[in-house]
């Protein structure tokens, strides 16, 4: 195994820890196996010094304080008195987030209105229609029924429009739903 | 040996070793070789110790066209070293008196 391949299975293997602290131990074991090439080792010879991957893992475990985490207690006052801050702005953002869910819900509601107001056009067209014309108003009585078939073709067309319109709003919400999930799942790794 | 004990004990050495004039990683560990055996990981993690313990500073210096790292004793890790260095005594008269019996049935 050569240096480039060493270093970047010691990067795999720490990804558990911090970036900086990654960082500082990959630029730690560099220097030592330059220096033991410096010293006459063979880039091989040097690395095998070192140990292994697994070695190098295993004793960071070892070294690590066996004292657990100590409860921050200065942490938890902070967010206590922070809290008309943080409130306010957790309030804000979610308030945000309602509007934009409502806004989105409000057009999806508007377009399938138009479409149930072109529907009772249609009805209402044909069935004024046929009143004029029954009681002799023959001419307006046609335009009516007219007017109500051109209401039922324009609503075939809204409808498809609403039906795409909801579908896509579904698909919003699941996504952005999905995105706030797996971004809260990363942080949750992150301070781990 | 005791990890406790010994985690201290190591720190001391490598106070020890940088002494006399700063010292590199791979040096530390060379000096440190013909009394006791010391990994690079281990080094690693006691030089980081005694960093935040404020015990010594690190500068960065090029070396040959790379980086290469020297550990700086401060006034607070000499100390510790003295401070050692007295603790002994008690540590010794501690040994003594621990192993008094085997002295009387040996």
């Amino acid at each position: 195994m050569d240096k480039r391949e060493f270093l970047k299975q010691l990067r795999k293997g720490l990804s558990g820890l911090s970036r900086a602290d990654i960082t500082e131990r990959v630029s730690f074991y560099t220097e030592m196996i330059d220096d033991y090439m410096e010293e006459g080792l063979s880039e091989e010879e040097a690395i095998q010094r070192i140990g292994t991957v697994n070695e190098i893992t295993f004793q960071i475990l070892a070294d690590a304080s066996p004292v657990p985490k100590k409860h921050n207690s200065w942490k938890i006052a902070a967010i206590i008195l922070g809290s008309p801050i943080w409130l306010s702005l957790l309030i804000s953002v979610l308030a945000v987030a309602l509007s934009l869910y409502a806004s989105l819900w409000a057009v999806v509601i508007s377009l399938w209105s138009v479409f149930g107001a072109l529907c009772s056009c249609f009805l209402a067209g044909i069935l004024s229609g046929a009143v004029f014309a029954a009681t002799g108003y023959i001419v307006p009585g046609v335009a009516m029924i007219g007017a109500g078939l051109v209401c039922a073709g324009l609503s075939v067309f809204v409808f498809y429009g609403c039906k795409a319109a909801s579908k896509g709003a579904v698909l919003l919400i699941k996504k952005a739903g999905q995105s706030i999930k797996s971004n809260s799942a990363k942080r949750r790794v992150q301070n781990a | 040996m005791d990890i406790q004990l010994k985690r201290g004990l190591l720190d001391i050495c490598v106070l020890a070793a940088i002494k006399d004039g700063d010292s590199y990683g791979y040096k530390i560990i060379r000096d440190m070789k013909p009394y006791i055996a010391l990994s690079e990981s281990t080094l690693y993690t006691i030089l980081k110790r005694l960093e935040m313990a404020d015990m010594l500073t690190v500068r960065t210096t090029e070396h040959d066209g790379r980086l290469r790292k020297y550990y700086h004793i401060t006034k607070k890790g000499l100390q510790r070293i003295e401070n050692f260095k007295r603790e002994w005594n008690e540590i010794l008269s501690i040994y003594r008196f621990v192993t008094k019996e085997d002295a009387k049935n040996g």
